[in-house]
């Protein structure tokens, strides 16, 4: 009987030795975001910190037991480790790639995050033009916003379309095409100015129809050859429509078996979406295209 | 009647002084700060520590200035020690510079220092201790200069903004007088706390076993882009903080902030990045520059930045994420009302692939090789191949000649500031004058923590002259392993970036290795000016200069100049002091030196615990030779004592006979550093007979399994391993060919 005994109670001994490790414990409830069992696992693993602190995540309440030292740290603390693993709470939110990085399963709905505001980024830009810039009459103003609001959309799913090109990432192109098409589906002709008017009738059916190609396959060597010649109508139609910041035409010589091929971009260095990793820099700005 | 006339006089002189203030009022205000410079307790760390505060506070004061006003600062020493206080980026007399023993005597205890000067400029500044290492406890603050109103409105968009003065800094528990001494001694616990030892162990795990290799066979230490590991990085004194309104008014969502943010730290740069979106830059060490958009930037230490963030939701504030460059520490602030948005930490440096850089770049005479990739301005950094956000986590598919192998902008989506993207909104060019051209290599080596300027340090060399009007050009190329943020006191330099006449005026540049920079200013007012590496380590060290003007006037708080001089060089020729001891079962192992940028004074001791194992004791006078102190003749003195009836005389591998039982004698010798580390010792003594040795004492085979070895001509040897614990505390397990198998504890300072 005796060694049973003893047995007994060393086991008893050990179970309490792990749970009394917390000193100075304080228990809260918060509820954190999540979905399933690897987001449990996520959650209590950034949590448990040796004699400092640990978490228990009921999946169905999404509610976290959370038990720490509060000599040693504090509520705070635990939640911003939570939210660095990819689980908004009530105080953090998860940065965005450690969220876009999430196993599908994990991907819960983001309440607690707020739209941006549009207005933020045309804002950001502002700081970029002189103050003495703003001497057009009131309805000028009006009439190139709204121009440069509606194309810009435009202007900016091609852009993204070309990063992700540049990543060579065919998936994704794909889905990006897809914008593009909704962006010019979504253009109001009427809306525009008279000469931005004139070429944008001539080359939305060009512009519709590549953006629906590359839309269609995931073949990144496909999505490159339409790529051209979308680049090609885009030229054109930046031509007249202008943007706020200054938008580089460039030219890879290599592109297109040897023929060579253009690109739009709005940055000075090159990067090339006709070879990505490949031949990165490969290529030169041939024109400055400027308001 | 006598007690009513000095009163009618202190009367008569108080509204005269009165009258003065009022009638020059708006355009010519005097502002009066005083600062209770004093000692105090503070816990930043888990430990309660002494550090320095003024007014109680830490960071010190913000000192806020219009341009036009007339400073007037009241510095109290409440202190046991002397201090300073410098005004770092500020345009003044060179008697108010705050440079202690060169541009003023240092302010005494318990006395009153008023430093009185024109703000004849404005922009983004700060204040520091100029005296020893109390920069590193407490002695920084911010210093605003406001634009006058009227300049305020002509760039409204940013200066017209609400607006926070933010400076970064860093803890250690440790204190600095003792992580300077640590840094010359080579001590690698800052890297064991760090996790970057870089040990045969690791480096085999994670396939770099021929990195390592190669890299000590070119006698480099394990590299870090940084020296001191700390407990905490601080924002205005704190880890975490919130800006949730500026001048009571609540920040919301599309509100703009322009944050003033200066390097406070004594030695840590910063990676700047936002979680909101782009950053704007300003402004830069003061000076207005045109808006650039960048994704992230590096804040060199002393460095100022301006930006702009804009809050881009409703209900959240965002991270403002500042992280040493080692990427072992961080600061936040969060800007905005709401929940706190925050930005992905970065990820850990692949040491292993900056040790395979440095081996490409390192030749084996210790020269940098940029296999003519000439580079300057921060544009290409040699570290990207440590940063897996940039170079991806796996190893670099780069090319070797691909010309934008080290270019982040090119390599990445990310934008990272360099200085070839600042611009001067106005014209800088430089009045027509001639041009004197001054050529500088950074140079130093970090094994023996030793930096200097065309290998000289402070003490070594005379004051540079120059001509009041001329232009002076400044050619800069770093020769060293580490980078060096130089600072230049009292004047604006111009950075020759491929701006032309819109060069961007900074007052310090960051100078990576390898690179070389070219910088022109005017010559254009009288004194002595401190041009140093602002690490504050290495400015202890001896990296800097003093341009002094031709025939100027004598500071008259300078009343003894060469005392002052000799104050001054006490810093550099500082010797720096290590003991180590195993207590061990077969006796006593132990070493004390005393070293400076030179000199050698070291002893060496093995102690039995009798007669028979013996007794002995050498000790050396040497000193460093060459750019890379590989080479150290000295003078030694050996003393030993054993009984041993049975060995009474021994003969070493040359055939001489060497009693070893009581022996007294002086030699001469060499130390020479060879490829893998390994130290080779010469030495003949007035006996006649010659020893020669091998050892090494250091090899890293784990983060915390040291190696060593020792064998010689004397057909003695030594082999062991130390295991270290702490900073002070090794276990030690050795066999020696005198004294046998021996386990002990090992204690160090």
């Amino acid at each position: 009987m005796k060694p049973v005994i003893s047995l007994a109670f060393a086991i008893i001994l050990f179970v309490n030795s792990s749970f009394a490790q917390i000193d100075n414990s304080v228990t809260a409830s918060v509820k954190i975001s999540g979905n399933c069992g690897m987001c449990k696992n996520a959650i209590e693993k950034a949590a448990d910190k040796k004699k400092v602190s640990k978490a228990t995540w009921n999946e169905e309440t999404k509610v976290a037991g959370i038990t720490y030292d509060s000599k040693k740290t504090n509520l705070d603390a635990v939640l911003k480790d939570i939210a660095l693993v990819g689980y908004d709470n009530q105080s953090f939110l998860a940065p965005d790639d450690v969220y876009n990085k999430l196993p599908e399963c994990c991907k819960y709905k983001r309440e607690s995050k707020q739209p941006l505001l549009a207005s933020s980024q045309q804002q950001g830009q502002s700081t970029h033009q002189n103050s003495e810039g703003h001497n057009h009459s009131q309805t000028t103003v009006d009439n190139t916003i709204q121009t440069t609001n509606q194309l810009n959309a435009v202007f900016d799913s091609y852009f993204t379309l070309k990063d992700v090109l540049v990543k060579t990432d065919g998936n994704q192109a794909s889905l990006k095409a897809k914008e593009l098409k909704a962006a010019i589906t979504a253009v109001k002709m009427d809306k525009l100015a008279m000469d931005v008017h004139t070429v944008w009738m001539k080359l939305v059916s060009g512009l519709t129809e590549d953006a629906e190609h590359i839309n269609e396959t995931k073949d990144i060597a496909h999505q490159r050859d339409h790529f051209m010649s979308l680049s090609k109508n885009m030229y054109e139609l930046i031509k007249v429509a202008k943007t706020n910041d200054p938008v580089y035409y460039q030219f890879c010589p290599m592109a297109n078996n040897g023929k060579g091929a253009n690109w739009l971009s709005k940055e000075a260095g090159i990067k090339n979406p006709y070879y990505g990793a490949q031949m990165l820099t490969c290529g030169k700005t041939v024109e400055i295209i400027k308001q | 009647m006598a007690i009513q006339k000095v009163i009618g006089k202190k009367l008569l002189s108080l509204t005269t002084i009165f009258t003065f203030v009022i009638s020059t009022g708006y355009a010519q205000k005097l502002v009066r700060y005083d600062l209770y410079v004093k000692d105090t307790l503070v816990n930043f760390a888990g430990k309660e520590k002494r550090a320095i505060a003024a007014n109680g506070q830490i960071p010190m004061p913000t000192l806020s200035f219009t341009e036009g006003d007339t400073a007037e600062i009241h510095v109290h020493n409440l202190l046991k020690e002397e201090t300073s206080l410098h005004w770092h980026g500020l345009f003044l007399p060179n008697k108010e510079d705050g440079v202690p023993n060169l541009t003023q005597m240092p302010i005494k205890p318990g006395t009153t220092n008023v430093y009185r000067f024109p703000i004849i400029q404005h922009g983004t500044h700060w204040y520091h201790s100029h005296s020893g290492l109390q920069e590193q406890i407490g002695m920084y603050g911010s210093m605003i200069l406001n634009k006058r109103p009227a300049d305020i409105e002509k760039r409204k968009e940013v200066d017209g903004l609400p607006t926070v003065p933010l400076i970064l800094s860093e803890w250690t528990n440790y204190k600095p007088d003792n992580v300077h001494r640590m840094l010359h001694n080579a001590s690698d616990w800052f890297a064991l706390k760090k996790n970057a030892v870089q040990s045969y162990g690791e480096a085999i795990r994670d396939g770099h076993f021929k990195t390592k290799l190669r890299n000590e066979w070119k006698r480099m230490l394990a590299m870090d882009v940084s020296d001191v590991y700390y407990d905490k990085i601080l924002m205005n004194g704190k880890p975490e903080s919130v800006i949730e309104s500026v001048d009571g008014k609540k920040l919301k969502a599309g509100d703009k902030v322009r944050l003033r943010i200066s390097n406070g730290a004594a030695s840590s740069y910063f990676w700047l990045r936002y979680a909101g979106g782009k950053i704007t830059v300003v402004a830069n060490d003061g000076n207005d520059v045109t808006p650039v958009e960048v994704d992230r930037l590096i804040i060199a230490v002393s460095e100022t930045y301006d930006i702009v963030l804009t809050i881009p939701a409703a209900s959240t504030s965002y991270e403002l994420l500042a992280t040493t460059e080692d990427r072992t520490n961080s600061a936040s602030v969060y800007i905005g009302n709401g929940i706190k948005q925050l930005i992905s930490p970065l990820p850990r440096l692949k040491y292993f692939e900056g040790m395979k850089m440095m081996n490409d770049m390192m030749k084996m005479n210790g020269d940098l090789d940029d296999m003519g990739m000439n580079m300057s301005l921060n544009q290409m950094d040699m570290n990207v191949v440590m940063y897996p956000e940039i170079t991806g986590e796996a190893k670099p598919k780069q090319k070797d000649d691909d010309p934008d192998r080290y270019n982040a902008n090119a390599l990445s989506d990310i934008v990272t500031l360099n200085y070839a993207m600042l611009k001067s909104p106005e014209k800088t060019t430089l009045p027509d004058a001639p041009v004197k051209v001054l050529q500088f290599e950074l140079t130093g080596n970090m094994n023996r923590y030793v930096w200097s300027m065309n290998n000289k340090v402070v003490s070594e060399t005379d004051k540079i002259l120059v001509k009041k009007g001329e232009n002076i050009r400044l050619i800069i190329y770093n020769g060293s392993m580490m980078r060096h943020p130089m600072h230049l006191h009292g004047h604006d330099f111009r950075v020759l970036n491929g701006q032309g006449e819109y060069a961007p005026l900074k007052n310090i540049i960051d100078i990576m290795p390898m690179e070389t920079d070219t910088l022109e200013f005017n010559a254009n007012v009288e004194g002595d000016w401190f041009f140093h590496c602002h690490i504050l380590y290495h400015m202890m060290s001896g990296m800097g200069r003093v341009f002094s003007y031709k025939d100027q006037q004598p500071n008259p708080l300078i009343p003894n100049p060469k005392l002052a001089q000799r104050k001054l060089f006490a810093d550099d020729r500082k010797m720096h002091f290590m003991f180590q001891n195993d207590f061990a079962t077969n006796g006593n192992d132990g070493e004390m030196m005393l070293q400076n940028t030179r000199w050698s004074i070291g002893s060496e001791w093995r102690l039995g615990y009798n007669d028979m194992h013996g007794y002995e004791t050498e000790t050396h006078i040497g000193r460093y030779i060459g750019k890379m102190q590989w080479l150290m003749p000295f003078i030694g003195f050996d003393w030993r004592y054993r009984n041993m009836a049975l060995h009474a005389e021994e003969k070493n591998m040359f055939g001489q006979s060497n009693t070893k039982n009581n022996r007294a004698v002086v030699s001469v010798g060499l130390n020479y550093t060879l490829p893998m580390l390994i130290r080779f010792q010469g030495e003949i003594f007035t006996d006649g007979i010659v020893r020669l040795q091998l050892m090494r004492e250091d090899i890293p085979f784990t983060k915390r399994l040291r190696f060593a070895f020792m064998v010689n001509t004397d057909k003695e040897y030594m082999a062991g391993f130390n295991y270290i614990f702490s900073r002070a505390i090794a276990l030690r397990t050795h066999y020696d060919s005198d004294m046998g198998f021996g386990v002990g504890l090992t204690f160090g300072y």
